[in-house]
């Protein structure tokens, strides 16, 4: 009971238009919060929301910025969804992007100046595989043993992110870099193409792509089905026949692979280098969207595009004397309405008629 | 969502949990400045700082000299900063093009990690400034700027060299990198002028930020015997530290000993202001110009110029020391005499810098040995 | 003059989504009496006692405990009106003992807890009714009868005067079952009035001094005893006459189906379930297996269909040994089975119609392209089997969850027996299912017999046991105890059986 008077009940069979409306209006909700905060601190609210917007989405820069950010978001999103679908909670994205990246940097590291047609390819494909037996490690206790693995994929974020630290420390450190944690700078031919002048890279195209293979191999593959009857219930899997613990580490496998592969777009399309501090935790990140977008692709790479504006429309407006804690704290207030507006989706709010005898009630 | 169980709750605080602390990581911080609208004729200069502005630090120095920048040039519009900027290739790139876009003629990138994104931004705005911090990469458009802080950690070595007693100094430090290096061998030729006994360790944390860690090495070296903590590092963990070890130490960028009263002896400060004002006017006047005149820096100021300098002492520094800092101050900004001026030794005793020579300031800019007296080793490739 | 009642209910509707689940029903418990909500699944029956304990809210129509009109706004309310209700799924938690359960959400409950006081209360209240409880004991070592009897004394605790219990049978053995009825009836002794929700006959002419037929969420009659019968109540709850009769035709083949020799396995405690099992189904042959439940029949299913691994003895299907086979290759054999637990493994709650019937044949190769899917293939199926099986679908890909029990079961043996299997392996196929529905489902399994399937069918329910099965053999212990041709023995000889007696007839 919220009020008096008010119960919450359950909706049996949440509506369409459920889906779409509550999350607006948690957004407006959110961004109303947000006002009151900025109004006490004696700011124009409405000037700093149009410039976060604009800054994020109204010029043709900042378009093409909030699409560079969106496209690791969107990598690792698709990825960790894709083990979401099976009920398997892969908290190891950001392990599995750095290992993808450290992949991928050894390939350009190691033919420094190998210009051919397979350097690029060679990176996404060590990348992939490197993600993926990173997915692997804790898949198969989870298939064989059942060992939780929210935590061993959590633990395992901090190993890569050491591994990585050590090399770029240690032996990967540019020779002519004054001992700053950061590999040497990637030969052109170990470069991701770059769209115009902007920096959207391949990325972007991985992104896509794959945001249609995940909804053709889930919706329409047989062994997505697999993955989906396995993830709403195990029992029937077994029931029918599948092969639960092959298709937990092939999933967790792809999954883990996807993340590296956004890795391997940070490295070979943004920095053209490994260091240190490589993701500010997209992988992360991407179970939040993963999860407001329901799993489903489509609105994975929506959540993740919105996602990556309020990243880049919250440095904007800094240079209106917004400091950066108010931005952060912005983005929390979205978050917590979206994900509290999920309840309503789900339930709803009844009125209770105050006089209990019939003839006033609908 | 019936499914929606006990391991997707899990789930999700961890989520939460890291996402908090990541975001703990941030500052907080409320700009007191008018909205100025821009009047049109005004200079605009921005900022991209690595911390928050009130870091107590690297950054809070930097933000110090912008206000300063603003109140002596009346024709600059200094309003644009951008505060916790990751190094991360993604984002450093993007905020400093947005600065630019906004109509800033003149960008000061406060960290080394924005090195290459400063270059990429310059190279698409050839008409734009850009004042890199503590870089090695200059172009056109793009010219580097450092402190010869080694200058006033040689000072403060001095005082360190005097107040320990069991001729153990500890040293925080951030990075193995020649900026650091440089400093501690600085601080250890100070300590070692007066104090030819003391030795000097030295404890790598690999992060400019992290208090905590920064804390539990200063812990540690306490633990190892040292009375005096020294740190290279943007957070005053280490003094508070040895405050409650009861312990003295010796901060660094800017007055630490409002945080640790009872330790701090000094602290070695950045000054940023003049140069800024001075490098503005000169970009405006035309007379700038981005060549490395100072190894592979543009701009190179120390105790002279009064980019760098020592915090006021806390009281239980003795006149004698204070005399003696005056006295070896005055040699330096006199040009007389600098502090990698030979002998020097390095760790194995075998002589480095030969009587009566200098290293010169690209030989400074890439050192990667430690002089004697320091307990540490340099991570090599 | 009216009479007061303990609790009434006064014109409830209820409308969910395109069904009025409750219209204008008049409901009344008096002091003492045991009162029996009759009414086939989907009548409403659950609906209206969720409105009684709070669960849910009327639309119209109001509620009157001890002569005071009252809102419920939630279950606490209910229960602190004293009306508890006994739900078909227990709210227990396993790791917690029976006391600790008891005041879990008990507004009463001290901040600082005797839970001395409060076992000690339990105890005098389990013994009071015979209902045989051990405070002290923890929830996950209790039997499902035992776990009932802690919900009922939770609710007696709380000072239930009415106490309301959905399906309280279905859980239970026909022992556990005559037990409660004890129980209840002393209970009713001490003037509380008792809700008892059925689909069954047998237990309404039981237990019943009253009773109210529900059908299609109107309460049709309502009735004291001596005025009903069986004939009365079923034609009340259908709406039309049942006719029970057998309507085997041909007799069995003589090609053995399914052979098991010696198999014996560990239940899911590691224990030896079952022992030495031995028996053969023929083609065209029901062959029931009788039991109390709990005496291995679940396993048993679960060996043959390649769920559970069999520690001993072989399973011949058709001539192949497939002991050990992964289910998968099981399956591929030609055995289906139609397990106990409809939603938690027969059929995914979550998913569409569509995407239920396909579990088992999604791999053959006319539902495929390739890697792919053939959904065009896939509905075609669909909608014929739900025009063949007069399967009641809202939509072909909405959640399968918001089907009623019949239909759910419907989809279910339409999906295993177009799979063509030579086995059919059907556990407990009508538990839960009103009248017409159980009709439909033994129809079906008759038909597949004439068709020569093979088909083992696990029931307790003995009636059913006899009408459909040709053989019948009864599993006490884990062990087989007898296996009889059905039309030479009778319900008195199987039940001797059933409780470990020895039958002279063993072949």
């Amino acid at each position: 009971m919220i009020l008096p008077g008010y119960v919450i009940e359950k909706r049996l069979t949440p509506s369409s238009t459920a889906y779409v409306i509550i999350p607006i209006l948690s957004i407006i909700l959110a961004l109303a919060a947000g006002a009151i905060f900025l109004e006490l601190s004696g700011r124009n609210c409405f000037e700093i929301y149009s410039r976060m917007f604009s800054g994020a989405f109204g010029s043709r820069y900042g378009l093409s910025e909030t699409v560079v950010k969106a496209i690791p978001l969107t990598l690792t999103g698709i990825g960790v969804a894709l083990a979401f679908r099976m009920q398997l909670w892969n908290i190891g994205g950001e392990g599995q992007l750095y290992m993808g990246a450290f992949a991928a940097t050894w390939v350009a590291l190691t033919f420094p100046g190998g210009s051919g047609w397979w350097v690029l390819p060679t990176m996404v494909l060590l990348g992939m595989l490197a993600g993926g037996l990173w997915a692997l490690i804790p898949a198969i206790p989870r298939a064989i043993w059942g060992v939780n693995e929210i935590i061993t994929t959590l633990m395992l974020n901090y190993v890569a992110i050491f591994w990585v630290d050590y090399l770029v420390f240690g032996p990967w450190k540019d020779p002519n870099g004054f001992n700053f944690p950061m590999t040497a700078q990637f030969s052109p031919g170990a470069i991701l193409p770059a769209l115009g002048n902007s920096r959207i890279h391949a990325g972007l195209f991985f992104g896509l792509a794959l945001t249609v293979i995940f909804y053709l191999i889930i919706y329409h593959t047989r062994w997505g089905y697999e993955i989906r009857v396995t993830g709403e219930n195990p029992n029937s899997a077994h029931y029918a026949g599948m092969n639960s613990k092959r298709n937990i580490m092939l999933v967790m496998f792809f999954s883990g692979a996807i993340c590296g592969l956004a890795g391997m777009s940070e490295v070979a399309g943004i920095a053209g280098r490994l260091q240190q501090g490589l993701s500010p935790g997209y992988g992360f990140t991407a179970i939040i969207i993963a999860w407001l977008s329901r799993l489903n692709p489509f609105a994975i790479v929506i959540v993740a595009f919105l996602f990556a504006g309020l990243q880049v429309g919250g440095y904007i407006v800094q240079t209106s004397g917004i400091p950066s804690s108010m931005v952060t704290m912005l983005q929390g207030l979205l978050l917590f309405f979206v994900l509290g507006g999920e309840l309503l989706t789900n339930y709803t709010i009844k009125r209770m008629p105050a006089n209990p005898s019939g003839d006033d009630m609908r | 969502m019936k499914k929606f169980n006990f391991k997707v709750l899990l789930a999700l605080a961890t989520v939460l949990l890291i996402s908090m602390l990541v975001a703990g990581c941030g500052g907080n911080s409320a700009k007191e400045q008018p909205a100025s609208q821009s009047e049109g004729e005004k200079l605009k200069v921005g900022f991209v700082y690595i911390g928050p502005v009130d870091d107590g630090g690297w950054t809070t120095a930097h933000e110090q000299a912008r206000q300063y920048l603003e109140k002596e040039l009346p024709y600059v519009d200094a309003s644009d900063y951008v505060e916790n900027v990751p190094e991360n290739p993604n984002d450093a790139e993007r905020v400093i093009t947005q600065l630019v876009e906004q109509g800033n003629k003149i960008i000061f990138t406060t960290s080394f990690g924005y090195m290459d994104p400063t270059i990429k931004v310059a190279q698409k705005y050839p008409d734009v400034k850009f004042l890199h911090c503590s870089g090695v990469k200059t172009a056109e458009n793009v010219g580097t700027y450092f402190g010869r802080m080694y200058q006033a950690r040689y000072l403060s070595g001095l005082v360190a060299g005097k107040a320990t007693k069991t001729n153990i100094i500890g040293y925080v430090a951030a990075y193995p990198i020649p900026e650091v290096i440089r400093g501690i061998n600085a601080f250890t030729l100070g300590v070692r002028k007066v104090n030819p006994e003391a030795k000097v360790k030295v404890v790598w944390i690999n992060t400019w930020v992290d208090a905590a860690q920064a804390k539990d090495a200063a812990v540690a070296l306490l633990d190892a015997g040292a009375d005096v903590i020294a740190q290279h590092h943007d957070a005053p963990g280490p003094q508070q530290a040895a405050e409650a070890a009861g312990k003295f130490g010796v901060g660094y960028n800017s007055d630490m000993s409002k945080i640790a009263p009872k330790a701090v002896l000094t602290s070695p400060v950045w000054n940023w202001g003049p140069y800024y004002v001075e490098t503005v006017k000169a970009i405006k006047e035309g007379t700038w110009d981005s060549t490395p005149k100072y190894g592979s820096f543009t701009y190179w100021g120390g105790l002279k110029e009064g980019v760098v300098g020592l915090a006021p002492f806390g009281p239980m520094v003795s006149e004698e020391t204070k005399q003696l800092v005056e006295q070896e101050k005055q040699r330096i900004i006199s040009g007389e005499w600098d502090v990698f001026t030979g002998p020097i030794k390095d760790q194995k005793g075998e002589i480095k810098v030969p009587d009566g020579q200098k290293l010169s300031d690209q030989e400074l800019i890439e050192m990667m040995w430690f002089v004697e007296g320091v307990e540490g080793t340099i991570p090599q490739n | 003059m009216q009479e007061t009642y303990l609790v009434e209910l006064k014109n409830i509707t209820k409308r969910f989504p395109g069904v009025t689940a409750n219209d204008k029903v008049n409901f009344n418990v008096r002091k003492g009496e045991i009162h029996v909500l009759l009414g086939e699944n989907g009548s409403g029956k659950s609906t209206l006692m969720s409105i009684l304990s709070g669960l849910y809210r009327p639309d119209e129509g109001e509620i009157i405990v001890r002569g005071i009109k009252m809102v419920f706004r939630s279950p606490r309310n209910a229960i602190s009106a004293g009306i508890g209700m006994v739900h078909q799924h227990f709210k227990l938690i396993d790791s917690f003992s029976v006391a600790e359960n008891v005041i879990l959400g008990d507004d009463r409950t001290a901040p600082v807890l005797n839970i001395k006081d409060v076992e000690n209360n339990l105890a005098q209240l389990s013994a009071r009714y015979g209902l045989d409880i051990n405070p002290s004991s923890m929830v996950w070592q209790l039997s499902v009868g035992e776990k009932q009897r802690v919900e009922i004394v939770k609710m007696l605790y709380r000072g239930s005067q009415v106490l309301i219990l959905d399906e309280p049978t279905a859980v239970l053995t026909p022992q556990e079952a005559d037990k409660l009825f004890r129980n209840l009836r002393e209970m009713a002794g001490t003037g509380r009035g008792i809700v008892v929700i059925t689909h069954k006959l047998n237990e309404v002419m039981e237990i019943a001094d009253r009773v109210t037929v529900l059908r299609r969420g109107k309460a049709v009659a309502t009735l004291e005893r001596g005025q009903f019968n069986r004939t009365d109540l079923a034609w009340l709850m259908v709406g039309q006459d049942v006719v029970l009769q057998n309507k085997k035709k041909s007799p069995p083949g003589q090609r053995k189906v399914l052979e098991l020799k010696g198999v014996g396995c560990l239940n899911d405690l590691g224990r030896n379930c079952l022992q030495d099992v031995s028996f053969t189904v023929h083609q065209g042959e029901i062959f029931g297996i009788a039991g109390v439940a709990g005496n291995g029949q679940r396993e048993l299913a679960e060996v043959i269909a390649g769920l559970r691994r069999a520690t001993e003895g072989s399973i011949i299907v058709n001539g192949t040994d497939i002991t050990g086979f992964s289910p998968r290759r099981v399956i591929d054999h030609g055995v289906a089975l139609v397990p106990e637990d409809r939603l938690g493994t027969g059929l995914i709650p979550n998913m569409g119609a569509v995407d239920n019937l396909v579990l088992k044949d999604y791999r053959r190769r006319e539902m495929s392209r390739g890697p792919f899917l053939n959904r065009r293939k896939a509905y075609e199926k669909v909608k014929q089997l739900v025009n063949r099986f007069e399967i009641k679908l809202s939509s072909l890909d909405a959640p399968v969850k918001l089907m009623s029990g019949g239909n759910l079961q419907r989809l279910l043996l339409a999906r295993e027996i177009t799979s063509n299997p030579k086995l059919l392996i059907a556990v407990y196929p009508v538990r839960g299912l009103d009248i017409k529905a159980t009709e439909a489902v033994h129809n079906l399994l008759l038909e597949q017999r004439e068709r020569g399937m093979a088909i083992l069918l696990i029931s307790e329910d003995l009636e059913e046991i006899f009408k459909l099965s040709d053989r019948i053999g009864v599993l006490c212990g884990g062990r087989i105890t007898g296996i009889i041709p059905s039309e030479m023995t009778d319900i008195e000889e199987i039940g001797l059986l059933m409780m470990g007696g020895t039958g002279e007839m063993v072949l």
